[in-house]
């Protein structure tokens, strides 16, 4: 199934994209994902799935739209 | 004194003259510095009621124990005045090489009286005050008057100064140091504009009083490398602020059209990926490895300092999703000093008023050129509109009329951060009881509410954070004093303040020390505010109805058909003001005040109000 992941701030650099269209098993979490684009999940981060907060253990959902950024305090 | 000079410099304009004051260590301990300095003094020498822009206003630039030493990000001043947006306390940090000057000059701050006959730059060396004559860059800009200033005292001396927007006392002029960096939303620019105040120079040469230097100095160096390295490992500084916007945009918390949006497809065209790519040169401030003054190229070549707030405000709430365009606003403001968050605010209110029929013009939104030319009339104040709008959105709704208050989008008069929280409610509510105004600074919980809470929830949870983060953010870094990014962007523990304020001062005290202070602060703040308006109300701490109308909601998105509940949002204000120990209006009672040792401000307060 299609999902798709954005990233922003640091993790663009990190992994060399900010945006993708996954495909990916069903049952697949957003600590999978992470895991299989070598992002390091003990690095401070927020997680919005499909414009609202979400957790790492999450289970997407086809057509989902997940975006990863590192933590922010404004500026 | 150990951590403090002991020493106040007070300057007064109209007689061209000047005294060194002392203040005790009980003083010291009961205020730390900064901010805690400039609300006691403000609030024990000022007359309620008096004219913001009057030469009874008094302007105070204050430092910390902590500030100038060099440590993590400690180039922080306060500058700080009765605000001429709000009628309310105002202040900001900025940061310079005034934080370090002042010290060495032998001052933990500096208060500034009356009005100068003529534009002057007071120029302090050690114990010499003078008052020079500033008739050449009286009108110039703030980057061409930084230069004129360095051409005679270096780029080493601490420099504050104003460009036409304070000159011309624009409630929302802000203080400029260093060529990029400013202060004093609510107006501090227009304070010293009022004083014909062009710029304050301070060189100074004396040690900073340290009880343990040698080891403050190991531990300064040692940290100074550990958050670089954290940064650079976390890769912060490659987007600075900017690279929130992604997410603002996905979770619909982005200013577009004037707060009437929440989100755009255009907006990854600003985003901090699009800055970094177009970065041409960093900045920071004194003692900072994080440098988060990122330069891109504006739409005539010049170099622009773009960070998030700038980029929300100037760009997508007005329709604009040029970077150089932006960019070219970001220069004009920083330039002309005017506030970038405020400028952003009121040309889009201008915009929406314009669109709504509440105000006559031609259609603005996404036209750079009529922006461009708008802010040179704001900042000069020419033509009727020009001269409105510099009064900020609230003054110029009520001139407006046609119910445009709805959608002026600010609190107490000053305008609303990049946050559009039309559907949350925490960070909403942290703009409502910021003690300046709208402002991000002081409890800046949206990413804990919207990650780690149920969005829809008006819960006590909320409130607590809220009081938590203010503690810290608006107490402890504001009064020490110190920039809150290394704490939030890399993770570096708020345990290591009190270890460079004990160093420092050779006292112990533990983290949980200052909340009483930062509470005190707080308190003497809200006070402030009561003497002013003695019939003040919870309303104050309310936000924009643009907020809690449901025509304002959402169209599509994440929050569609979503918008604040008022009356939820009126029980999560309750919950502040339990924790707090604020009455029902938000006044600290009187219990709160004598908890806090401010019992003979309570006293005196019931001069002008009733105390519950």
């Amino acid at each position: 199934m299609k999902v798709t992941l954005k990233l922003a701030g640091a993790f663009v650099h990190t992994v060399g994209f900010s945006h993708r269209e996954l495909d990916v098993e069903p049952g697949t979490t957003v600590a999978d994902i992470l895991d299989a684009i070598a992002i390091d999940r003990s690095r401070p981060m927020i997680i919005a799935r499909n414009g609202h907060g979400a957790a790492v253990d999450e289970v997407v959902q086809a057509g989902d739209r997940i975006l990863v950024s590192p933590i922010f305090s404004g500026g | 004194m150990d951590g403090w000079t002991g020493q106040i410099l007070r300057v007064d304009l109209t007689s061209r003259t000047h005294r060194v004051e002392t203040f005790s260590q009980e003083f010291a301990d009961t205020w730390i510095g900064g901010r805690g300095f400039a609300v006691k003094i403000l609030y024990d020498e000022l007359a309620p009621g008096i004219d913001p822009l009057g030469p009874e206003n008094k302007l105070v630039v204050a430092v910390g124990p902590i500030s100038g030493i060099p440590a993590p990000n400690t180039g922080k001043t306060i500058v700080a005045a009765k605000s001429p947006a709000t009628g309310g306390y105002g202040d900001g940090n900025l940061g310079t090489r005034m934080t370090d000057q002042l010290r060495k000059a032998g001052y933990d701050a500096l208060i500034v009286e009356g009005r100068a006959a003529s534009p002057t730059m007071l120029a302090i060396d050690d114990d010499r005050v003078e008052f020079l004559p500033a008739d050449e860059v009286w009108g110039k800009g703030t980057i061409e008057t930084n230069e004129w200033i360095y051409a005679t005292y270096g780029k080493g001396a601490g420099v504050l100064n104003i460009g036409p927007g304070g000159e011309n006392m624009v409630h929302f002029a802000v203080v400029r140091s260093l060529e990029g960096r400013s202060g004093g939303r609510p107006g501090m620019g227009a304070v010293m504009g009022s004083k014909l105040l062009k710029a304050i120079v301070v060189t100074g040469s004396k040690p900073i009083p340290q009880a343990f230097p040698a080891k403050m100095k190991e531990l300064g160096r040692d940290d100074l490398r550990e958050v670089h390295r954290i940064d650079k490992e976390a890769g912060w500084s490659l987007q600075g602020t900017t690279g929130v916007l992604p997410w603002c945009n996905e979770v619909a918390a982005l200013p577009v059209h004037n707060f009437r949006g929440t989100h755009h497809p255009d907006a990854w065209m600003v985003d901090g990926e699009r800055v970094h790519a177009a970065r041409v040169a960093t900045y920071g401030c004194p003692n900072c490895t994080m440098r988060c003054g990122i330069a891109v190229l504006d739409d005539e070549g010049r170099e622009a300092e773009v960070d998030y707030e700038n980029i929300g405000l100037l760009g997508p709430n007005l329709d604009l999703y040029n970077l150089a365009e932006v960019g070219a606003l970001n220069y004009l403001c920083d330039d002309y000093g005017l506030d970038t968050i405020s400028a952003g605010g009121v040309l889009g209110f201008y915009a929406d008023a314009i669109e709504q029929g509440a105000a006559p013009g031609e259609p603005l939104f996404g036209d750079i050129a009529a922006f461009k030319k708008l802010l040179g009339q704001i900042a000069h104040r020419e033509g009727e509109i020009g001269n409105l709008l510099a009064n900020g959105t609230l003054p110029a709704a009520r001139a407006f009329g046609h119910g445009s208050e709805a959608y002026a989008m600010q609190v107490k008069g000053l305008e609303i951060s990049a946050y559009n929280c039309k559907f949350i409610p925490g960070m909403a509510l942290a703009f409502g009881v910021s003690p300046i105004g709208a402002h991000h600074k002081e409890s800046w919980i949206i990413t804990y509410e919207v990650n780690q809470t149920p969005r829809e929830s008006y819960g006590r949870d909320k409130a607590q954070k809220i009081v938590d983060l203010q503690r810290i953010r608006g107490g402890l870094f504001e009064s020490i004093i110190t920039c809150r990014f290394p704490w939030v962007e890399v993770g570096w523990g708020v345990e290591h303040y009190p270890v460079y304020f004990n160093t420092i001062t050779g006292k112990d005290w533990k983290l949980e020390d200052f909340w009483p202070i930062s509470d005190r602060i707080y308190a003497l703040i809200k006070l402030f505010w009561l003497r002013e308006f003695p019939q003040t109300d919870r309303t104050a701490d309310y936000v924009p109805d643009a907020w809690f109308d449901p025509s304002f909601a959402d169209t599509e998105g994440p929050i569609a058909g979503r918008i604040l509940e008022r009356e939820k949002y009126d029980s999560l204000l309750q919950h502040y003001y339990d924790i707090r120990g604020y009455d029902t209006r938000g006044v600290p009672t009187r219990a709160t005040l004598e908890r806090l040792g401010l019992a003979a401000e309570a006293a005196a307060a019931e001069a002008y109000a009733t105390l519950s």
